[in-house]
Protein backbone atom coordinates (compact mmCIF):
# COMPACT_ATOMS: atom_id res chain seq x y z
CA UNK A 1 0.00 0.00 0.00
CA UNK A 2 2.80 2.40 0.82
CA UNK A 3 3.78 2.83 -2.81
CA UNK A 4 0.31 4.32 -3.33
CA UNK A 5 0.70 7.04 -0.73
CA UNK A 6 1.90 10.60 -1.20
CA UNK A 7 5.60 10.53 -0.45
CA UNK A 8 5.68 13.61 1.77
CA UNK A 9 3.00 12.40 4.15
CA UNK A 10 2.80 8.65 3.57
CA UNK A 11 -0.90 9.03 4.10
CA UNK A 12 -3.68 7.08 2.44
CA UNK A 13 -7.43 7.42 2.81
CA UNK A 14 -8.58 4.00 3.95
CA UNK A 15 -12.21 4.65 4.76
CA UNK A 16 -14.45 7.27 3.31
CA UNK A 17 -17.68 7.43 1.39
CA UNK A 18 -18.03 7.92 -2.32
CA UNK A 19 -17.52 11.49 -3.41
CA UNK A 20 -19.76 12.93 -6.10
CA UNK A 21 -17.92 12.52 -9.38
CA UNK A 22 -18.57 14.85 -12.28
CA UNK A 23 -21.65 16.85 -11.34
CA UNK A 24 -21.67 19.25 -14.28
CA UNK A 25 -21.09 17.02 -17.30
CA UNK A 26 -21.50 17.25 -21.07
CA UNK A 27 -24.85 19.03 -20.75
CA UNK A 28 -23.08 22.07 -19.32
CA UNK A 29 -20.47 21.80 -22.09
CA UNK A 30 -23.31 21.94 -24.64
CA UNK A 31 -24.74 24.89 -22.79
CA UNK A 32 -21.47 26.87 -22.96
CA UNK A 33 -20.76 25.85 -26.54
CA UNK A 34 -24.19 26.78 -27.88
CA UNK A 35 -24.14 30.08 -26.01
CA UNK A 36 -20.78 30.95 -27.59
CA UNK A 37 -22.33 30.57 -31.04
CA UNK A 38 -25.55 32.34 -30.06
CA UNK A 39 -23.83 35.48 -28.75
CA UNK A 40 -20.74 35.29 -30.99
CA UNK A 41 -22.76 35.51 -34.18
CA UNK A 42 -24.35 38.70 -32.85
CA UNK A 43 -20.94 40.28 -32.18
CA UNK A 44 -19.75 39.37 -35.66
CA UNK A 45 -23.01 40.41 -37.32
CA UNK A 46 -22.81 43.82 -35.65
CA UNK A 47 -19.20 44.25 -36.75
CA UNK A 48 -19.91 43.33 -40.39
CA UNK A 49 -23.12 45.38 -40.63
CA UNK A 50 -21.30 48.42 -39.29
CA UNK A 51 -18.18 48.04 -41.40
CA UNK A 52 -19.71 46.76 -44.62
CA UNK A 53 -23.36 47.89 -44.58
CA UNK A 54 -23.76 47.67 -48.37
CA UNK A 55 -22.46 44.15 -48.81
CA UNK A 56 -23.78 42.39 -45.74
CA UNK A 57 -27.45 43.34 -45.57
CA UNK A 58 -28.43 39.77 -46.40
CA UNK A 59 -27.10 38.48 -43.06
CA UNK A 60 -29.65 40.40 -40.99
CA UNK A 61 -32.28 37.70 -40.79
CA UNK A 62 -29.89 34.70 -40.70
CA UNK A 63 -27.90 36.03 -37.73
CA UNK A 64 -31.10 36.65 -35.74
CA UNK A 65 -32.35 33.14 -36.66
CA UNK A 66 -29.03 31.41 -35.84
CA UNK A 67 -28.75 33.24 -32.55
CA UNK A 68 -32.33 32.33 -31.62
CA UNK A 69 -31.69 28.65 -32.39
CA UNK A 70 -28.42 28.44 -30.44
CA UNK A 71 -29.61 30.49 -27.48
CA UNK A 72 -32.54 28.11 -27.21
CA UNK A 73 -30.20 25.14 -27.34
CA UNK A 74 -28.31 26.82 -24.50
CA UNK A 75 -31.50 27.43 -22.52
CA UNK A 76 -32.77 23.91 -23.18
CA UNK A 77 -29.58 22.30 -21.90
CA UNK A 78 -29.49 24.67 -18.93
CA UNK A 79 -32.98 23.73 -17.86
CA UNK A 80 -32.69 19.98 -18.41
CA UNK A 81 -29.55 19.93 -16.28
CA UNK A 82 -31.55 21.05 -13.25
CA UNK A 83 -32.56 18.24 -10.92
CA UNK A 84 -35.85 20.06 -10.39
CA UNK A 85 -36.35 21.51 -13.83
CA UNK A 86 -40.05 22.32 -13.38
CA UNK A 87 -39.09 24.76 -10.65
CA UNK A 88 -37.06 26.85 -13.07
CA UNK A 89 -39.44 29.76 -12.55
CA UNK A 90 -38.19 30.08 -8.94
CA UNK A 91 -35.24 32.02 -10.39
CA UNK A 92 -37.64 34.79 -11.38
CA UNK A 93 -39.94 34.69 -8.36
CA UNK A 94 -37.48 33.95 -5.52
CA UNK A 95 -34.36 35.55 -6.98
CA UNK A 96 -31.13 35.79 -5.06
CA UNK A 97 -29.27 38.68 -6.58
CA UNK A 98 -25.78 37.64 -5.49
CA UNK A 99 -25.97 34.62 -7.78
CA UNK A 100 -24.53 34.74 -11.28
CA UNK A 101 -27.15 32.13 -12.21
CA UNK A 102 -29.98 34.55 -11.41
CA UNK A 103 -28.38 37.49 -13.19
CA UNK A 104 -27.55 35.26 -16.17
CA UNK A 105 -31.11 33.97 -16.42
CA UNK A 106 -32.51 37.49 -16.40
CA UNK A 107 -30.00 38.74 -18.97
CA UNK A 108 -30.63 35.75 -21.22
CA UNK A 109 -34.37 36.38 -21.06
CA UNK A 110 -33.89 40.00 -22.14
CA UNK A 111 -31.50 38.84 -24.87
CA UNK A 112 -34.04 36.35 -26.25
CA UNK A 113 -36.72 39.06 -26.23
CA UNK A 114 -34.49 41.37 -28.28
CA UNK A 115 -33.62 38.58 -30.71
CA UNK A 116 -37.28 37.94 -31.40
CA UNK A 117 -37.73 41.69 -31.83
CA UNK A 118 -34.93 41.71 -34.41
CA UNK A 119 -36.41 38.76 -36.27
CA UNK A 120 -39.83 40.44 -36.26
CA UNK A 121 -38.38 43.76 -37.46
CA UNK A 122 -36.59 42.25 -40.42
CA UNK A 123 -38.88 39.37 -41.39
CA UNK A 124 -42.35 40.74 -40.74
CA UNK A 125 -41.88 44.51 -40.87
CA UNK A 126 -38.88 44.61 -43.24
CA UNK A 127 -37.66 47.54 -41.16
CA UNK A 128 -33.86 47.64 -41.30
CA UNK A 129 -33.57 50.78 -39.18
CA UNK A 130 -35.55 49.20 -36.33
CA UNK A 131 -33.52 46.00 -36.70
CA UNK A 132 -30.24 47.91 -36.45
CA UNK A 133 -31.44 49.81 -33.41
CA UNK A 134 -32.43 46.57 -31.67
CA UNK A 135 -29.14 44.99 -32.71
CA UNK A 136 -27.25 47.70 -30.81
CA UNK A 137 -29.05 46.79 -27.58
CA UNK A 138 -28.66 43.08 -28.31
CA UNK A 139 -24.88 43.46 -28.62
CA UNK A 140 -24.81 45.28 -25.28
CA UNK A 141 -26.71 42.45 -23.60
CA UNK A 142 -24.67 39.79 -25.41
CA UNK A 143 -21.63 40.84 -23.38
CA UNK A 144 -23.04 39.95 -19.92
CA UNK A 145 -24.83 36.91 -21.35
CA UNK A 146 -21.46 35.68 -22.60
CA UNK A 147 -19.70 36.54 -19.36
CA UNK A 148 -22.15 35.32 -16.76
CA UNK A 149 -20.93 31.70 -17.05
CA UNK A 150 -17.47 32.96 -16.14
CA UNK A 151 -19.06 34.67 -13.13
CA UNK A 152 -20.80 31.46 -12.17
CA UNK A 153 -17.55 29.53 -12.43
CA UNK A 154 -15.74 32.16 -10.40
CA UNK A 155 -18.40 31.74 -7.71
CA UNK A 156 -17.69 28.01 -7.76
CA UNK A 157 -15.07 28.62 -5.10
CA UNK A 158 -14.18 24.97 -4.78
CA UNK A 159 -12.73 24.84 -8.30
CA UNK A 160 -9.45 26.75 -8.41
CA UNK A 161 -9.10 26.39 -12.15
CA UNK A 162 -12.22 28.42 -12.95
CA UNK A 163 -11.05 31.86 -11.99
CA UNK A 164 -11.78 35.39 -13.03
CA UNK A 165 -10.48 37.13 -15.04
CA UNK A 166 -9.08 34.25 -17.10
CA UNK A 167 -12.48 32.62 -17.52
CA UNK A 168 -14.15 35.84 -18.63
CA UNK A 169 -11.46 36.36 -21.28
CA UNK A 170 -11.87 32.73 -22.38
CA UNK A 171 -15.66 33.15 -22.66
CA UNK A 172 -15.36 36.25 -24.85
CA UNK A 173 -12.70 34.60 -27.01
CA UNK A 174 -14.86 31.48 -27.34
CA UNK A 175 -17.76 33.67 -28.49
CA UNK A 176 -15.54 35.40 -31.06
CA UNK A 177 -14.13 32.09 -32.27
CA UNK A 178 -17.54 30.43 -32.52
CA UNK A 179 -19.27 33.52 -33.93
CA UNK A 180 -16.63 33.98 -36.64
CA UNK A 181 -16.73 30.29 -37.53
CA UNK A 182 -20.50 30.35 -37.78
CA UNK A 183 -20.33 33.50 -39.92
CA UNK A 184 -17.77 31.91 -42.25
CA UNK A 185 -20.04 28.89 -42.73
CA UNK A 186 -23.15 31.07 -43.04
CA UNK A 187 -21.72 33.47 -45.63
CA UNK A 188 -21.03 30.83 -48.25
CA UNK A 189 -19.19 32.54 -51.04
CA UNK A 190 -21.34 35.62 -50.85
CA UNK A 191 -18.80 37.65 -48.91
CA UNK A 192 -16.19 39.77 -50.71
CA UNK A 193 -12.50 38.93 -50.38
CA UNK A 194 -12.04 41.83 -47.98
CA UNK A 195 -14.73 40.51 -45.65
CA UNK A 196 -13.32 36.99 -45.85
CA UNK A 197 -9.92 38.38 -44.94
CA UNK A 198 -11.38 40.19 -41.93
CA UNK A 199 -13.13 37.01 -40.79
CA UNK A 200 -9.93 35.00 -41.23
CA UNK A 201 -7.95 37.49 -39.16
CA UNK A 202 -10.54 37.56 -36.35
CA UNK A 203 -10.68 33.76 -36.28
CA UNK A 204 -6.88 33.46 -36.22
CA UNK A 205 -6.44 36.08 -33.51
CA UNK A 206 -9.21 34.68 -31.29
CA UNK A 207 -7.71 31.19 -31.63
CA UNK A 208 -4.21 32.47 -30.84
CA UNK A 209 -5.34 34.46 -27.79
CA UNK A 210 -7.40 31.58 -26.37
CA UNK A 211 -4.53 29.15 -26.93
CA UNK A 212 -2.07 31.48 -25.18
CA UNK A 213 -4.42 31.72 -22.19
CA UNK A 214 -4.79 27.93 -21.92
CA UNK A 215 -1.03 27.45 -22.17
CA UNK A 216 -0.39 30.18 -19.61
CA UNK A 217 -2.75 28.45 -17.16
CA UNK A 218 -1.18 25.09 -17.90
CA UNK A 219 2.39 26.28 -17.35
CA UNK A 220 2.02 28.97 -14.69
CA UNK A 221 -1.19 27.84 -12.97
CA UNK A 222 0.54 25.40 -10.59
CA UNK A 223 2.47 28.31 -9.11
CA UNK A 224 -0.81 29.75 -7.86
CA UNK A 225 -2.07 26.89 -5.74
CA UNK A 226 -1.57 23.26 -4.86
CA UNK A 227 -5.13 22.59 -6.04
CA UNK A 228 -4.45 23.98 -9.50
CA UNK A 229 -1.40 21.75 -9.78
CA UNK A 230 -3.46 18.73 -8.74
CA UNK A 231 -6.18 19.54 -11.30
CA UNK A 232 -3.70 20.00 -14.10
CA UNK A 233 -2.31 16.53 -13.41
CA UNK A 234 -5.36 15.18 -15.22
CA UNK A 235 -4.13 16.77 -18.45
CA UNK A 236 -0.42 16.42 -17.81
CA UNK A 237 -0.13 12.74 -18.46
CA UNK A 238 -3.46 11.86 -16.84
CA UNK A 239 -6.73 10.47 -18.09
CA UNK A 240 -7.73 13.68 -19.95
CA UNK A 241 -4.40 14.39 -21.67
CA UNK A 242 -5.37 13.10 -25.11
CA UNK A 243 -8.74 14.78 -25.07
CA UNK A 244 -7.18 18.05 -23.94
CA UNK A 245 -4.67 18.12 -26.77
CA UNK A 246 -7.25 17.05 -29.36
CA UNK A 247 -9.34 20.00 -28.20
CA UNK A 248 -6.42 22.43 -28.29
CA UNK A 249 -5.35 21.24 -31.74
CA UNK A 250 -8.80 21.37 -33.30
CA UNK A 251 -10.00 24.56 -31.65
CA UNK A 252 -6.89 26.67 -31.90
CA UNK A 253 -3.79 25.19 -33.55
CA UNK A 254 -5.41 23.87 -36.75
CA UNK A 255 -7.50 27.02 -37.27
CA UNK A 256 -4.41 29.21 -36.78
CA UNK A 257 -2.49 27.24 -39.41
CA UNK A 258 -5.40 27.09 -41.84
CA UNK A 259 -6.08 30.81 -41.46
CA UNK A 260 -2.47 31.56 -42.39
CA UNK A 261 -2.68 29.23 -45.39
CA UNK A 262 -6.03 30.59 -46.51
CA UNK A 263 -4.76 34.17 -46.34
CA UNK A 264 -1.68 33.18 -48.32
CA UNK A 265 -3.58 31.22 -50.96
CA UNK A 266 -6.77 33.28 -50.82
CA UNK A 267 -8.64 30.02 -50.25
CA UNK A 268 -12.08 30.32 -48.70
CA UNK A 269 -12.31 26.55 -48.71
CA UNK A 270 -9.47 26.28 -46.15
CA UNK A 271 -11.18 28.91 -44.06
CA UNK A 272 -14.33 26.82 -43.94
CA UNK A 273 -12.36 23.79 -42.74
CA UNK A 274 -10.77 26.02 -40.10
CA UNK A 275 -14.25 27.12 -39.00
CA UNK A 276 -15.54 23.54 -38.65
CA UNK A 277 -12.39 22.50 -36.79
CA UNK A 278 -12.72 25.46 -34.41
CA UNK A 279 -16.35 24.69 -33.62
CA UNK A 280 -15.69 21.00 -32.91
CA UNK A 281 -12.49 21.71 -31.00
CA UNK A 282 -14.16 24.35 -28.87
CA UNK A 283 -16.64 21.78 -27.57
CA UNK A 284 -13.83 19.40 -26.64
CA UNK A 285 -11.66 22.08 -25.03
CA UNK A 286 -14.53 23.44 -22.98
CA UNK A 287 -15.49 19.94 -21.88
CA UNK A 288 -12.06 19.00 -20.57
CA UNK A 289 -11.68 22.30 -18.72
CA UNK A 290 -15.16 21.90 -17.23
CA UNK A 291 -14.64 18.35 -16.02
CA UNK A 292 -11.13 18.23 -14.57
CA UNK A 293 -11.63 20.52 -11.55
CA UNK A 294 -14.57 18.37 -10.53
CA UNK A 295 -12.31 15.34 -10.11
CA UNK A 296 -10.43 16.83 -7.15
CA UNK A 297 -11.23 15.36 -3.75
CA UNK A 298 -12.77 18.11 -1.64
CA UNK A 299 -12.44 16.58 1.79
CA UNK B 1 -25.88 34.37 18.68
CA UNK B 2 -23.39 32.62 16.45
CA UNK B 3 -23.48 28.87 16.73
CA UNK B 4 -20.34 26.91 16.05
CA UNK B 5 -18.91 23.44 16.24
CA UNK B 6 -15.63 22.07 17.43
CA UNK B 7 -14.25 18.54 17.15
CA UNK B 8 -11.37 17.48 19.33
CA UNK B 9 -9.61 15.06 17.00
CA UNK B 10 -7.43 13.80 19.84
CA UNK B 11 -10.54 12.32 21.44
CA UNK B 12 -12.30 10.98 18.32
CA UNK B 13 -11.91 7.20 18.10
CA UNK B 14 -13.61 6.72 14.74
CA UNK B 15 -16.66 4.90 16.08
CA UNK B 16 -18.93 6.59 13.52
CA UNK B 17 -21.69 6.93 16.08
CA UNK B 18 -22.17 10.55 14.94
CA UNK B 19 -22.59 9.42 11.33
CA UNK B 20 -25.34 7.00 12.22
CA UNK B 21 -27.08 9.39 14.59
CA UNK B 22 -27.12 12.02 11.83
CA UNK B 23 -28.47 9.53 9.29
CA UNK B 24 -31.29 8.49 11.56
CA UNK B 25 -32.15 11.97 12.79
CA UNK B 26 -32.25 13.54 9.35
CA UNK B 27 -33.41 10.53 7.31
CA UNK B 28 -30.37 10.85 5.08
CA UNK B 29 -30.84 8.43 2.15
CA UNK B 30 -28.55 5.50 1.47
CA UNK B 31 -25.33 6.38 -0.37
CA UNK B 32 -25.43 10.00 0.79
CA UNK B 33 -24.07 11.64 3.92
CA UNK B 34 -24.47 14.91 5.79
CA UNK B 35 -21.68 13.93 8.13
CA UNK B 36 -19.00 11.37 7.71
CA UNK B 37 -15.82 10.26 9.42
CA UNK B 38 -12.83 9.95 7.12
CA UNK B 39 -10.05 7.53 8.05
CA UNK B 40 -6.53 8.29 6.94
CA UNK B 41 -3.63 5.94 7.64
CA UNK B 42 -0.23 7.54 8.03
CA UNK B 43 3.28 6.09 8.06
CA UNK B 44 5.00 2.91 6.99
CA UNK B 45 4.40 -0.44 8.62
CA UNK B 46 5.05 -1.08 11.48
CA UNK B 47 5.24 2.65 12.28
CA UNK B 48 1.67 3.48 11.33
CA UNK B 49 -1.09 5.59 12.78
CA UNK B 50 -4.76 5.94 11.93
CA UNK B 51 -6.49 9.33 12.08
CA UNK B 52 -10.23 10.06 12.14
CA UNK B 53 -11.79 13.28 10.88
CA UNK B 54 -15.52 13.96 11.14
CA UNK B 55 -16.49 16.13 8.18
CA UNK B 56 -19.66 18.20 7.92
CA UNK B 57 -20.81 21.59 6.70
CA UNK B 58 -18.77 24.36 8.33
CA UNK B 59 -21.60 26.91 8.40
CA UNK B 60 -19.27 29.49 6.90
CA UNK B 61 -19.86 33.14 7.75
CA UNK B 62 -18.89 33.96 4.15
CA UNK B 63 -20.52 30.96 2.51
CA UNK B 64 -19.97 30.52 -1.22
CA UNK B 65 -22.90 28.08 -1.34
CA UNK B 66 -25.28 30.76 -0.06
CA UNK B 67 -23.90 33.31 -2.51
CA UNK B 68 -24.25 31.12 -5.60
CA UNK B 69 -27.74 29.77 -4.87
CA UNK B 70 -30.05 31.46 -7.40
CA UNK B 71 -33.24 31.02 -5.40
CA UNK B 72 -32.10 31.62 -1.79
CA UNK B 73 -32.70 27.98 -0.97
CA UNK B 74 -29.49 28.19 1.05
CA UNK B 75 -29.87 30.97 3.58
CA UNK B 76 -28.65 32.13 6.97
CA UNK B 77 -30.80 31.94 10.05
CA UNK B 78 -30.33 34.33 12.97
CA UNK B 79 -28.21 31.92 15.00
CA UNK B 80 -25.64 31.73 12.16
CA UNK B 81 -26.71 28.36 10.79
CA UNK B 82 -26.61 28.03 7.00
CA UNK B 83 -29.93 26.35 6.41
CA UNK B 84 -31.57 24.92 3.33
CA UNK B 85 -35.12 25.26 2.07
CA UNK B 86 -35.63 22.14 -0.03
CA UNK B 87 -38.93 23.42 -1.40
CA UNK B 88 -37.12 26.29 -3.12
CA UNK B 89 -34.13 24.37 -4.46
CA UNK B 90 -34.08 23.90 -8.23
CA UNK B 91 -31.23 21.37 -8.11
CA UNK B 92 -28.79 23.39 -10.21
CA UNK B 93 -25.86 22.00 -8.16
CA UNK B 94 -24.19 25.40 -8.08
CA UNK B 95 -23.75 24.98 -4.34
CA UNK B 96 -22.06 21.60 -4.85
CA UNK B 97 -19.56 23.39 -7.11
CA UNK B 98 -19.14 26.29 -4.72
CA UNK B 99 -18.59 24.52 -1.39
CA UNK B 100 -14.83 23.99 -1.03
CA UNK B 101 -15.44 21.24 1.53
CA UNK B 102 -17.61 18.85 -0.48
CA UNK B 103 -20.28 19.26 2.19
CA UNK B 104 -23.31 19.33 -0.14
CA UNK B 105 -24.89 16.49 -2.06
CA UNK B 106 -27.95 16.15 -4.25
CA UNK B 107 -30.51 14.05 -2.38
CA UNK B 108 -31.42 11.16 -4.73
CA UNK B 109 -34.98 11.04 -3.39
CA UNK B 110 -35.97 14.69 -3.50
CA UNK B 111 -33.52 15.71 -6.24
CA UNK B 112 -32.61 18.77 -4.21
CA UNK B 113 -29.44 19.86 -2.45
CA UNK B 114 -28.92 18.76 1.13
CA UNK B 115 -26.26 19.12 3.81
CA UNK B 116 -25.66 19.32 7.56
CA UNK B 117 -27.84 21.97 9.17
CA UNK B 118 -26.34 21.62 12.68
CA UNK B 119 -29.73 19.95 13.31
CA UNK B 120 -31.43 23.37 13.12
CA UNK B 121 -34.78 21.78 13.99
CA UNK B 122 -33.39 20.33 17.22
CA UNK B 123 -31.53 23.53 18.09
CA UNK B 124 -34.82 25.44 17.70
CA UNK B 125 -36.17 23.26 20.53
CA UNK B 126 -33.09 23.88 22.69
CA UNK B 127 -31.67 20.43 21.98
CA UNK B 128 -28.15 19.57 20.91
CA UNK B 129 -27.45 18.27 17.38
CA UNK B 130 -27.87 14.50 17.29
CA UNK B 131 -24.17 13.85 16.55
CA UNK B 132 -23.20 15.72 19.72
CA UNK B 133 -25.54 13.59 21.79
CA UNK B 134 -24.30 10.35 20.22
CA UNK B 135 -20.57 10.93 20.68
CA UNK B 136 -19.36 8.57 23.46
CA UNK B 137 -16.20 10.55 24.19
CA UNK B 138 -17.60 14.08 23.93
CA UNK B 139 -15.33 14.93 21.04
CA UNK B 140 -18.10 17.10 19.54
CA UNK B 141 -18.58 20.46 21.23
CA UNK B 142 -21.39 22.70 20.06
CA UNK B 143 -22.47 26.13 21.23
CA UNK B 144 -22.57 29.89 20.95
CA UNK B 145 -19.30 31.41 19.78
CA UNK B 146 -20.51 34.88 20.79
CA UNK B 147 -20.90 33.80 24.41
CA UNK B 148 -17.49 33.72 26.14
CA UNK B 149 -18.91 31.46 28.82
CA UNK B 150 -20.17 28.74 26.43
CA UNK B 151 -18.37 25.41 26.38
CA UNK B 152 -17.11 25.92 22.85
CA UNK B 153 -15.72 29.41 23.60
CA UNK B 154 -13.95 28.12 26.69
CA UNK B 155 -12.56 25.17 24.72
CA UNK B 156 -11.22 27.49 22.03
CA UNK B 157 -9.70 29.76 24.69
CA UNK B 158 -7.95 26.92 26.45
CA UNK B 159 -6.55 25.39 23.26
CA UNK B 160 -5.14 28.53 21.67
CA UNK B 161 -2.60 27.64 18.98
CA UNK B 162 -4.09 24.21 18.40
CA UNK B 163 -7.43 25.28 16.90
CA UNK B 164 -7.78 25.01 13.13
CA UNK B 165 -10.37 25.31 10.39
CA UNK B 166 -10.38 23.56 7.03
CA UNK B 167 -8.97 25.48 4.03
CA UNK B 168 -8.65 28.91 5.68
CA UNK B 169 -7.17 30.23 2.42
CA UNK B 170 -10.60 30.03 0.79
CA UNK B 171 -11.78 32.94 2.91
CA UNK B 172 -15.06 31.28 3.82
CA UNK B 173 -14.73 31.98 7.56
CA UNK B 174 -15.90 28.57 8.79
CA UNK B 175 -17.73 28.21 12.10
CA UNK B 176 -16.47 24.71 12.57
CA UNK B 177 -13.17 24.12 14.32
CA UNK B 178 -10.82 21.24 14.94
CA UNK B 179 -8.45 20.76 17.81
CA UNK B 180 -5.47 18.49 17.24
CA UNK B 181 -5.86 18.44 13.44
CA UNK B 182 -3.05 18.48 10.92
CA UNK B 183 -2.27 18.59 7.26
CA UNK B 184 -3.17 14.95 6.74
CA UNK B 185 -6.53 15.20 8.47
CA UNK B 186 -7.64 18.56 7.11
CA UNK B 187 -6.05 18.84 3.65
CA UNK B 188 -7.50 16.40 1.10
CA UNK B 189 -4.45 16.80 -1.13
CA UNK B 190 -2.13 15.50 1.58
CA UNK B 191 -3.35 11.92 1.32
CA UNK B 192 -3.76 9.39 -1.44
CA UNK B 193 -7.23 8.23 -2.41
CA UNK B 194 -7.74 4.85 -3.99
CA UNK B 195 -9.50 4.38 -7.27
CA UNK B 196 -13.15 5.40 -7.26
CA UNK B 197 -12.92 6.99 -3.79
CA UNK B 198 -15.14 4.20 -2.53
CA UNK B 199 -16.24 3.18 0.92
CA UNK B 200 -13.57 0.52 1.37
CA UNK B 201 -11.19 1.54 -1.31
CA UNK B 202 -8.79 -1.30 -0.77
CA UNK B 203 -11.41 -3.99 -1.47
CA UNK B 204 -10.89 -5.89 -4.68
CA UNK B 205 -13.57 -7.91 -6.43
CA UNK B 206 -12.82 -11.61 -6.64
CA UNK B 207 -12.42 -12.86 -10.20
CA UNK B 208 -15.54 -14.59 -11.47
CA UNK B 209 -15.33 -18.37 -11.07
CA UNK B 210 -12.16 -18.47 -8.99
CA UNK B 211 -10.58 -17.56 -5.67
S1 LIG C 1 -19.11 24.27 4.41
FE1 LIG C 1 -19.85 24.35 2.31
S2 LIG C 1 -22.02 23.97 2.48
FE2 LIG C 1 -21.34 24.54 4.52
S3 LIG C 1 -21.66 26.78 4.64
FE3 LIG C 1 -19.53 26.45 3.98
S4 LIG C 1 -19.65 26.53 1.74
FE4 LIG C 1 -21.75 26.20 2.48
S1 LIG D 1 -28.82 23.08 -5.98
FE1 LIG D 1 -30.48 24.06 -4.84
S2 LIG D 1 -29.52 24.83 -3.00
FE2 LIG D 1 -27.88 24.39 -4.44
S3 LIG D 1 -27.49 26.34 -5.48
FE3 LIG D 1 -28.95 25.21 -6.75
S4 LIG D 1 -30.94 25.90 -6.07
FE4 LIG D 1 -29.50 26.52 -4.47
Amino acid sequence: MVHETIAATNAVVTLDVALPGIVWGWIITMNMWAKSIGTGIIFLGFFLLKKYPEQTGFIRFPIAAISIVFIHIFLFFTVIDLHQMFRFWHIFFYPHLTSAITIGAWMATGFVGLLFGMAYAIYMKKDEALYDKLLGWTVLLAVPVTLYTAGLMAQSTARELWQMPTESAQMILAALLAGTSAMILLGGNKFSDTIKKDLAIILGLAAAAAFILYMAELIFGPMKAEEVAAVLHYIKGGEYTVMFWIGQAMAFIVPMILVCLSLKNQSYYLLKIAAVSALVGLWVSKHVWLVIPQLLPMS
Amino acid sequence: MQLGFLVDLRLCMGCKGCEIACKVENEVPLSTWRLRVKYVDVGTFPETKRTFTPLRCNHCANAPCERICPVSALHYIENGIVNIDKERCIGCAGCVMACPYGAIYIDPQTQTADKCTYCAHRVASAMMPSCVVACPVEANIFGDLDDPMSNISKYIQSHQGNVQVRKPEKGTDPHHFYVGGGNVTLNPLASFRGEGHNLFNNLKHLPIGGH
